[in-house]
């Protein structure tokens, strides 16, 4: 079967057994790959109700059917699992050259169940399978355990590996791979851990089944080479996306201060020009020319690899403008294998916490020590405070009481990612219908917004946009994997990867035909939603309280006195809901899932949730 | 009048500058100010004015901060 190698790798770490498992043609065209791939698996396997942290969740590991192959930006690959922080579908995309091995040991996807009963690691070359020891690197950060498998195999290998925030189940760890950065924000890293699964290394020589392999090797090169000179001709590079930090600052969506505020004089300190020029080295993912992360020494002489986001939340959201200490903030989440955007929300929730007096506590905003105390308490699960946090914000608000829900700032337990959104409704709606819980790779509105648009209105215009960005963004993207920087920086055209798709699997396809796929995979990973959730209802697409608390509104700048309003969010979130053929809780009615081909699946939901 | 124009990302280096104060004709437009600090009316951009959004054709204001952005689309 051109396109996909037609194979799974089921691996069970309770009896360290495995098993190869086919699949056929209607599968792959269903859902493609990644993202698409994961969420069928996880329906079909999960029994709703498990423990995401016991031995019956699975973790599973997938491609797409361009990856490993040469083009635009095609290094990525999901990793996915029930997910521990919110409870429904996790996700998350990582660059690394497991992408390339996997497929090339003859797989395109991976499923790991079970829980070792000591700690391993999985390594898998071509047909073989070993469950190895990893005791030497338990309670290792995710820099020294890289380092023992290179050590090992060689930097050639594919790597993905937890620290010991993964370990002790911090539930937004991640998955790291050095080779590109950190995937799966709600908890993936955690899931590994609670399997004692330390890494997973890959190796593969085999070849990778597509319809015109010399054609798709001209046509990768090609596109390698010309978007390399897009972005050398562009200048993106320069800052790459931290040069949206000052931008941000400019237009009152910088977090500052766990979101009270949206800007503030100090933060050119850490934007992207000062960024520049620390920088020490630039890095990327495997099949990629738009290196986007930017390394600095930190405090402490380390490098540290930043980006927007964590220099967003880890900083100015901390009210930290020193780069050093930020970039000491970002190294310890890496190594300890937390999410830098969950990390950097859960301290500023904490200060905030304490600042309102829902907490006891001495952590003051702009103490980087004391972040840094209570990040390795949070990582290694220390004392009441660091145990609590690392359950999350949400849960962490729950505890604490006296209100301070309203200012953990999160959607379905998961994290908001660093853009202040007290006047944004757009980019509001955005992480409010997230699939996974607010994150900002499904649908990045903001600029649209503000250029296309009022950014007063709560109109349909903005429910189609974030419509239209998450079939590319956690749609498209997700499903084939690959990462978005060509078509949304430079303008790389989506007609692309229509072309690349057909080289490696001979299907013409339109992009209309992956759009349904994106909607098929939207309305998905809802069923997943509505099974573990079966009385929920829309307020769990809403975004935090505290943009709505006109005792939050900015007292100066460009949105003084403005914040969202309930009611006009809830007439925005209608129209989202309307133009995806959802009902008014928020699920998809039984017509859109028959006109999705989900009449199966909608039926095994019914079991336990109603349908429109 | 004065106005400052700020310059954010790849701008910063194509210009070599990353914030001036530039003195414009009374009334004059988004446009006109790009153009007096030579921005390519071509490129891709967003605009904005004191933190909000601003049309080509709009007018700038004595103290203006004009700030002139890739579109960015996120880290």
């Amino acid at each position: 079967m051109n396109g996909w190698t037609g194979q799974i790798l089921r691996v069970n770490l309770t009896t360290k057994t495995f098993q190869v498992e086919a699949f056929g043609e209607k599968f792959a065209h269903k859902w493609v790959g990644g993202r698409g791939f994961a969420v069928k698996i996880l329906y079909d396997e999960l029994a709703p109700g498990i423990d995401p942290l016991g031995p019956d969740n699975k973790l599973v590991v997938a491609v797409g059917p361009i990856a490993g192959i040469p083009a635009p930006n095609t290094g990525k690959t999901v990793v996915a699992a029930k997910s521990p922080i919110t409870g429904g579908y996790g996700d998350g995309n990582l660059g690394t050259r497991m992408t390339e091995h996997l497929r090339k040991c003859g797989y395109d996807a991976l499923i790991v169940e079970g829980r070792a009963e000591r700690p391993t690691m999985l390594y898998i070359e071509d047909g073989k399978v070993e469950f190895l020891p990893a005791d030497e690197v338990w309670g290792k950060g995710t820099y020294e355990t890289n380092d023992w498998i290179y050590a090992k195999y060689g930097k050639g290998v594919g790597v993905l590996n937890i620290g010991q925030g993964g370990e002790n189940m911090v539930r937004y760890a991640v998955v790291r791979s050095l080779e590109g950065r950190a995937g799966g924000r709600p908890g993936m890293g955690a899931v590994m851990g609670s399997k004692r699964l330390k890494a997973i290394v890959a190796k593969g020589t085999r070849p990778i089944p597509q319809a015109d392999a010399a054609g798709m090797k001209k046509l990768g090169t090609d596109d390698l080479r010309t978007v390399h000179e897009m972005d050398k001709k562009s200048g993106w590079s320069i800052q790459s996306t931290t040069g949206v930090l000052a931008w941000c600052n400019e237009v009152a969506a910088l977090p500052v201060r766990n979101f009270r505020k949206t800007h503030h004089p100090d933060a050119w300190k850490c934007d992207g020009e000062r960024l520049n020029n620390a920088r020490i080295a630039t890095y990327g993912c495997p099949n990629c020319t738009m290196r986007c992360g930017i390394t600095i020494h930190d405090d402490l002489g380390r490098e540290s690899e930043l980006d927007y986001e964590n220099v967003g939340l880890l900083g100015p959201n901390l009210e930290i403008f020193d780069l050093p200490p930020i970039g000491a903030l970002n190294y310890m989440c890496d190594d300890y294998g937390i999410d830098t955007m969950s990390g950097g929300c859960v301290l500023s929730f904490y200060a905030d916490a304490v600042e309102h007096g829902a907490v006891s506590g001495d952590l003051r905003f702009g103490d980087a020590e004391g972040f840094k105390k209570v990040l390795t308490a949070i990582a290694l699960r220390q004392g009441r405070i660091g145990n609590l946090l690392a359950e999350g914000s949400m849960r962490a608000a729950q505890a604490f009481g006296r209100g301070s829900i309203d200012y953990a700032m999160q959607v379905k337990g998961l994290e908001v990612a660093a853009y202040n959104c007290k006047f944004i409704p757009g980019m509001a709606l955005a992480f409010g219908v997230s699939p996974i819980g607010a994150h900002h790779k499904e649908s990045w509105v903001i600029t649209f917004e503000l250029k296309q648009t009022s950014r007063e209105s709560y109109g349909p215009e903005k429910a189609q946009k974030v419509i239209d960005l998450q079939r590319i963004r956690g749609g498209l993207f997700e499903y084939i994997v690959a990462c978005r920087f060509p078509w949304i920086e430079l303008g790389w055209s989506l007609d692309n990867y229509p072309k690349y798709f057909k080289a490696v699997s001979g299907i013409d396809w339109t992009l209309d035909d992956f759009w349904k796929v994106s909607d098929r995979v939207y309305s998905m990973i809802k069923l997943f939603w509505l099974r573990e959730f079966p009385a929920s209802d829309r307020r769990l697409d809403y975004p935090p309280a505290v943009w709505f608390d006109p005792a939050n509104a900015d007292t100066e700048g460009p949105i003084a006195g403005q914040h969202l309003e309930y009611d006009k969010y809830d007439g925005l979130l209608q129209h989202y809901y309307d133009i995806r053929g959802y009902d008014r809780r928020g699920f998809p009615t039984k017509a859109t899932l028959a006109r999705l081909g989900l009449s199966a699946e909608a039926a095994a939901a019914e079991k336990f949730g109603s349908l429109a | 009048m004065k106005v400052t124009v700020k310059l954010i990302g790849p701008f910063v280096n194509l210009h070599g500058f990353s914030e001036k104060a530039v003195e414009v004709p009374p009334s004059s437009t988004i446009d006109e100010v790009l153009g007096l600090v030579g921005i390519d009316k071509a490129r891709p951009k967003i605009v904005t004015r004191n933190g909000r959004a601003a049309a080509a054709g709009e007018k700038v204001e004595e103290g203006d901060r004009v700030v002139v952005s890739p579109i960015y689309s996120g880290g």
